[in-house]
């Protein structure tokens, strides 16, 4: 019995028990403590394989989106080219539209300088009145050319004095003195039937008309024009004048001594008596030319 | 038929057929022409017109008379009329826009300023 109680944990010495006891204690207190270490580097654990997780759907997203900007960036730069293509175009297509307006310009004023001309040339044509062709080649004159000032002139039988005939802006024709046909740049077309004309900023003699044009008929200078002054809102000579004082030139003088010759008959069909007899009297001469010709050449 | 009908009312028959000219080149347009302004006055009371062309300076009626009783008659007071003058009238000018002018052309006539003053006046 007693042995029993000697071999009781309450038997055994008060020091080895506590002992004993300290060290379950600590014992299990460790292996709380390693216990709660472990769970926290799985929690740990846990967590960064969530990071990890995080990080990897992040880089495959990134990885996606950098695969979009690349060909978003292909695609910019297609766009680009495109953008460059278009813009080319476009400025060539500008270019041309421009081209045309200049084009249809040109065509629009050559339209109505051929308008002008056409106008100038049926109404010196279209009558056969003294008075009318005057009146026509004033119009042309002051309406076409613009002229405000000038004086025309035929050319008197001796052929040694212009006589006025028609005038704008130099008061009444009948009250103008006639010209000398001999002297002067008037003297000089006369002679060569080159028609003169300065532009208006040029420097001129005093009384010296600004343009001086003939009135030829044939090869004969039979009249003279000489404008003196422009419309204020005319600066200089236009393409178009040129063209109408050639036509005022060489039509001018055929309508003006058509005009004179009918004015003794009476009317159109008296007019043209005798016309088929003249042809063959023309057709006659003509051949007998060319004969005399041949012949001289043999 | 829809169209357009203009009177030329100008005494030079060098003007008129100039302005005719330019007026043929717009589409659907037929013209009348008078050489002076009583003449005008009359085609004007024998037809139906959308607009009026008119020189001032014209013998026996001037250009300003005829707007005067063009604006003063009640059939004709709302048509459009363009009257030519030379570059330095500008009091006749001022004198006809005053009357009821609608618009100016000066002379020397250019077939695109007359195109371009039509469709304008037309809307056109």
């Amino acid at each position: 019995m007693s042995s029993r109680k000697q071999n009781r944990p309450s038997d055994q010495p008060a020091d080895l028990r506590a002992e004993r006891e300290t060290f379950v204690r600590n014992f299990l207190h460790k292996g709380v403590e390693l216990t709660e270490d472990l769970i926290r580097e799985n929690q740990g654990l846990e967590q960064q394989v969530r990071h990890l997780q995080d990080d990897n759907t992040r880089l495959r997203a990134q990885l996606a989106s950098n695969d979009a900007i690349r060909e978003l960036l292909v695609t910019i730069e297609s766009l680009e080219r495109e953008r460059k293509s278009l813009l080319s175009r476009s400025d060539e297509l500008e270019r041309a539209f421009q081209q045309h307006e200049q084009r249809h310009s040109e065509v629009e004023n050559e339209l109505n300088d051929l308008a002008s001309l056409y106008v100038a040339s049926f109404q010196l044509s279209g009558t056969l009145s003294v008075g009318r062709v005057v009146r026509h080649m004033c119009e042309l004159l002051e309406q076409l050319v613009g002229a405000q000032s000038f004086v025309i002139y035929i050319i008197s039988p001796e052929g040694k004095r212009g006589l006025p005939v028609g005038s704008r802006g130099q008061g009444d024709v009948s009250t103008l003195p006639s010209v000398s046909v001999e002297d002067g740049v008037i003297g000089d077309v006369c002679l060569t039937g080159v028609p003169r004309i300065t532009e208006p900023q040029q420097p001129r003699k005093d009384n010296e008309p600004l343009a001086v044009l003939p009135l030829v008929f044939d090869t004969e200078v039979v009249g003279i024009i000489a404008i003196n002054k422009l419309l204020p809102h005319k600066r200089g000579w236009a393409r178009v004048d040129e063209e109408l004082f050639k036509l005022l030139s060489a039509h001018g003088a055929t309508a003006l001594i058509a005009a004179n010759m009918y004015a003794t008959e009476g009317g159109p069909r008296a007019a043209l008596r005798d016309v088929i007899g003249r042809m063959e009297r023309e057709k006659l001469r003509q051949l007998a030319e060319a004969e005399a010709e041949v012949g001289g050449d043999v | 038929m829809s169209g357009y009908a203009c009177l030329v009312v100008e005494d030079s028959p060098m003007m008129r057929q100039l302005i005719v000219f330019a007026l043929s080149r717009i589409k659907n347009m037929t013209v009348t022409e008078a050489d002076d302004g009583i003449v005008g006055l009359k085609k004007l009371a024998q037809g139906r017109f959308d607009l009026i062309i008119t020189d001032i300076n014209m013998p026996i009626m001037d250009g300003l008379k005829l707007v005067r009783k063009i604006r003063s008659d009640e059939r004709h007071k709302d048509v459009p009329v363009i009257v030519i003058t030379t570059e330095g009238s500008k009091e006749d000018r001022e004198r006809a826009m005053a009357l009821g002018a609608s618009a100016y052309i000066t002379k020397p006539i250019q077939a695109p300023q007359v195109i371009e003053t039509v469709k304008e006046l037309l809307k056109i």
